[in-house]
């Protein structure tokens, strides 16, 4: 039974960390309908950038801002040299593109990063373990889970709040209408790219505090698919559970299945459930569902 | 509905002349020409190395094809396509070193070519059970069972369970002289490009005649609106599996014939990288053509293959900076790759083969072009 809880809790707080990239890839998909499939190497690059920052010397929290503030730039750049040119285009074309985008960051980031596993050193956060009654959870878990919350609470408070966020709100509802109000929406466009890259880097430099940083955490940040699909694509909602489900569902898997089916379930897992429930839910939780007229 | 361009003068008195593969001498003479080119000049003046590269374009595109085929003429994307390849390889390397050949068999080296069929039934049929949510999703969500197909088959699968069979550890590697194709051993490129280039030509053959025939155009029906279809009286469902058993059956021949290119043959040959190349490969050529596939192969393997005698020829000339380049060739390849997609797509959407089109286009009017 302990392990059960201790499974759940770990599920949960990794899940924390899914949630916060997720959220980034339904904003673009709400706002500029980009089905983006370069989420991974978007977290790497967050995580390389303050992991570099950190090694230099930076304070833990400026070298997280640092890495903010370049996902931005690189946010409204991407925006703007790819993306901005694809807009009306068919659905496959601009799939392929951020394909062709994860690849030109994949190959530049080993390039500049080589694909040794790097670790923040000193570690962050304090290695020992939190005890509450009977759950034995590490810090690092914790305070990312901690991290990644505030930041899901700032970005859709600004989302909800903000003059720009009920901006990008308009454009995702009804792009026409918000043109005609005055909303300009390739600003949208920039904005939710930017966002993207800025959660989607802090989603990679917690991710990579945790078991050290290299090319494979950008896989972890491909799961952030079956958490949208689970959800809805078009839910932030559904971006929240879903990575939460997704979470807890990778950690129940490893901890329970592998014994059964050694090597990678737990890096499976997700995909497989994520086959199996578009087949009975292909719209998600909360996704809204298409009607198709000839 | 004759699609050639005919020239002055030229016209057609029956249905065969109009079904005609190649209706103009003019048209015949330069397949014959690139016949002999292919399978009596290349062989004849290349060296190994350009070969080899010869060889890589042709795998591309017995690869591709399949992939052509879903995305190009069935509209059902897929980003697993490797997985196939990889269970095409996989099962015919397993035959070759586990399945207890009659003696007959062997002298007669027909366990090789038994085992390339053998592959590309299984790799078809596996296709299909991928293809199955296709039923159900379209779009954005069948990307994402396929994707889902490329990590339970190769990272899973493969590299966990099927690797592990003979314990041979995670590569298996054929021994010399096992890749028997009739009287002839498989052992040095130039066997390897004619085999390669027999398999291309008939899957090829068989593609376009496929296409050209009430398959063809249910397929094609499909892609361009499926409600349609279905309204019109085609088995959708029926259509949309075959095309896929259709995709891995070249995708299971690719793979097979690629294990006579490679002494061992690991899962690390089937990354996910290599489905999204493939894809790439047939938006680059154009999509919904034959041509494009090769096009898109020959211009992706030759790209890159020049980039790298260039980062070779700048570090011959002294530049320090080219050197990490050429070690990390693996990576400058990924970011080229990703850069090309990215300029395809948004320079020239509709790919090589639509250039080839204008340009045949244009000498066909020429000098009077209006």
């Amino acid at each position: 039974m302990e392990l059960f809880f201790m499974t759940l809790t770990t599920g949960i707080l990794v899940g924390g960390i899914y949630a916060l990239v997720a959220l980034g890839w339904v904003l673009i998909y709400k706002c500029s309908g980009v089905l983006n499939l370069a989420m991974g190497e978007l977290t790497l690059i967050g995580a390389y950038v303050s992991l570099s920052f950190y090694s230099m010397g930076v304070p833990f929290i400026l070298a997280l801002a640092i890495s903010l503030v370049i996902g931005f730039v690189l946010g409204v750049l991407t925006e703007r040299i790819f993306l901005d040119k694809l807009i009306g285009e068919p659905v496959l074309t601009v799939i392929m593109v951020t394909v062709g985008l994860s690849f030109f960051f994949k190959g530049c980031i080993e390039l500049i990063w080589g694909t040794d596993t790097q670790v923040f050193e000193p570690s962050v956060f304090p290695l020992e373990p939190i005890r509450i009654g009977p759950l034995v959870i590490g810090q690092v878990y914790l305070w990312s889970f901690v991290a990644a919350i505030i930041l899901l609470i700032v970005f859709v408070s600004f989302f909800k709040y903000t003059r720009w966020g009920l901006a990008m709100q308009a454009t995702a509802d009804d792009e026409m209408a918000a043109l005609s109000i005055g909303v300009s929406a390739r600003f949208v466009y920039a904005a939710a790219w930017a966002i993207a890259f800025m959660a989607a880097g802090v989603g990679g430099t917690l991710l990579g505090n945790i078991n050290g940083l290299n090319i494979s955490v950008g896989y972890l940040g491909l799961l952030v698919l079956p958490a949208v699909v689970l959800g809805g694509l078009n839910s932030v909602p559904g971006a929240i559970v879903g990575g939460v489900i997704i979470g807890i569902l990778q950690n129940f898997c490893g901890a329970y299945l592998d014994r059964f089916f050694p090597g990678g379930v737990k890096e499976i897992a997700p995909f497989v459930f994520m086959a199996v429930f578009l087949l009975f839910k292909p719209y998600g939780l909360w996704g809204w569902e298409r009607i198709e007229r000839v | 509905m004759s699609t050639t361009w005919l020239p002055c003068s030229v016209y057609h008195q029956n249905y065969a002349q109009d079904h005609a593969w190649w209706q103009t001498n003019f048209i015949k003479g330069k397949m014959l020409v690139l016949f002999l080119v292919l399978f009596v000049g290349i062989p004849l003046y290349a060296d190994s190395y350009w070969l080899s590269v010869c060889n890589s374009v042709g795998y591309t595109v017995l690869g591709a094809l399949g992939v052509q085929l879903l995305i190009g003429f069935c509209g059902q994307v897929t980003l697993g396509h490797a997985a196939f390849l990889a269970v095409g390889a996989y099962t015919s390397t397993l035959m070759i070193l586990e399945f207890p050949w009659p003696q007959f068999l062997l002298d007669w080296g027909l366990a090789y070519p038994i085992s390339i069929l053998v592959a590309a039934l299984v790799s078809g049929v596996w296709c299909v059970i991928f293809g199955l949510p296709s039923a159900k999703v379209k779009g954005f969500y069948l990307i994402l069972t396929t994707m889902a197909a490329q990590f339970i088959t190769v990272d899973f699968l493969i590299t966990q369970y099927i690797s592990q069979i003979g314990g041979r550890g995670q590569a298996f590697s054929l021994p010399p002289g096992t890749i028997k194709f009739g009287p002839w051993v498989i052992d040095n490129d130039l066997k390897v490009y004619y085999l390669m280039i027999v398999l291309v030509t008939l899957s090829c053959v068989v593609m376009i005649n496929l296409l050209r025939s009430r398959v063809g155009r249910a397929w094609v029906a499909i892609r361009d609106n499926d409600i349609s279809a279905e309204v019109m009286g085609i088995n959708v469902v029926k259509y949309k599996l075959l095309a896929f058993f259709v995709a891995g059956f070249i995708g299971g021949v690719a793979g097979a014939f690629w294990i006579s290119n490679l002494a061992a043959i690991s899962p690390e040959h089937f990354p996910w990288f290599w489905s999204l190349w493939l894809v790439g490969v047939i938006l680059i050529g154009g999509v919904g053509s034959i041509h494009g596939t090769v096009f898109g192969s020959i211009f992706m393997v030759v790209v890159m293959e020049v980039l790298q005698l260039l980062i070779m020829y700048l570090m011959d000339m002294g530049f320090a900076w080219a050197e990490p380049l050429f070690m990390d060739f693996l990576f400058v390849k990924e970011a080229a790759f990703g850069l090309a997609i990215c300029a395809f797509m948004i320079f020239e959407p509709n790919g090589l083969a639509y250039r080839w089109w204008q340009i045949k286009n244009y000498f066909n009017l020429w000098p009077f072009s209006y």
